[in-house]
């Protein structure tokens, strides 16, 4: 497999991508939130759970922004090496716990930022031996 | 509370499983077509071949049972938690790749699975 080139271009596409991944998860939150108590101890609450969160919208523009990471991610990588997009995505892992504080009004402490950290660190591990799964899957 | 804990990162890995799950036919589907080149209009060419095959509507099943798993998981914990956690997805695919796909996983990469899962156990103990 060739070598793909990172430009400017393809970096600030990647960085966008992380952004809308964000703006997912907290559209995701966002529509779980409607009802501050549930506890589920049958199917069948489960199903109505379910019923109020997909009649919230923020869930369906949540879907919306994931079909758009997905076409996105999709061409992206179809021209930027997985070991280069894959560390460069996982800074959302900075960015949601940031955008929970922000909007959400989440505490995040120390010890989970060191946690964050450490789940970075080894996505980076993981991605930079990535070319070799890649070549075994294909 | 300890219980709970145990529950929900239980009911993250379950997600993190159906994720597994969805991405191995996607990658499957995928490597069935020839890869797009170029402009935007060969990639939307590309996606609508790609809706045609049968393996990405297992994708997609196995990813509305993840996304309802992981609503009623945000239902329950902060997002930061939930989000953090559910990096214990790169385990399952490193598992998968090494032990149904017969990948060969170097050192490096269980390196990184190895601080992934001290990353999630700090996160979960704070």
């Amino acid at each position: 497999m060739f070598k793909k080139k990172l430009t400017l271009k393809l970096l600030f596409f990647l960085i966008l991508t992380d952004f809308i991944e964000t703006f997912t998860h907290l559209c995701f939150k966002k529509s779980a939130l409607i009802e501050n108590e549930v506890i589920i101890t049958r199917f069948s609450e489960l199903l109505v759970f379910l019923q109020n969160v997909f009649s919230s919208p923020f869930l369906w523009l949540g879907i919306l922004s994931v079909l758009c990471t997905f076409i996105l991610w999709s061409s992206l990588l179809s021209k930027v090496d997985l070991s280069v997009a894959v560390p460069v995505c996982s800074f959302s892992y900075i960015l949601v716990p940031l955008a929970s504080i922000i909007f959400l009004h989440e505490k995040v402490s120390l010890f989970r930022w060191s946690g964050v950290l450490f789940i970075l660190l080894g996505v980076v591990f993981v991605s930079l031996s990535a070319s070799g799964k890649e070549r075994a899957l294909e | 509370m300890k219980e709970e804990l145990v529950f929900i990162l239980f009911l993250i890995a379950l997600t993190s499983i159906c994720d597994t799950i969805n991405q191995l036919f996607l990658k499957s589907a995928i490597n069935s077509l020839a890869s797009p080149r170029g402009n935007v209009k060969a990639v939307f060419k590309f996606i609508m071949q790609l809706i045609l095959v049968p393996r990405v509507w297992v994708s997609f099943l196995f990813s509305i049972i993840s996304l309802c798993i992981w609503l009623f998981v945000l239902s329950q914990v902060d997002l930061s938690f939930a989000f953090s956690a559910d990096s214990m997805h790169y385990i399952f695919i490193a598992i998968v790749s090494r032990f149904i796909l017969k990948e060969r996983v170097c050192f490096k990469r269980w390196l990184g699975i190895i601080l992934i899962v001290v990353g999630i156990m700090l996160v979960s103990l704070s």
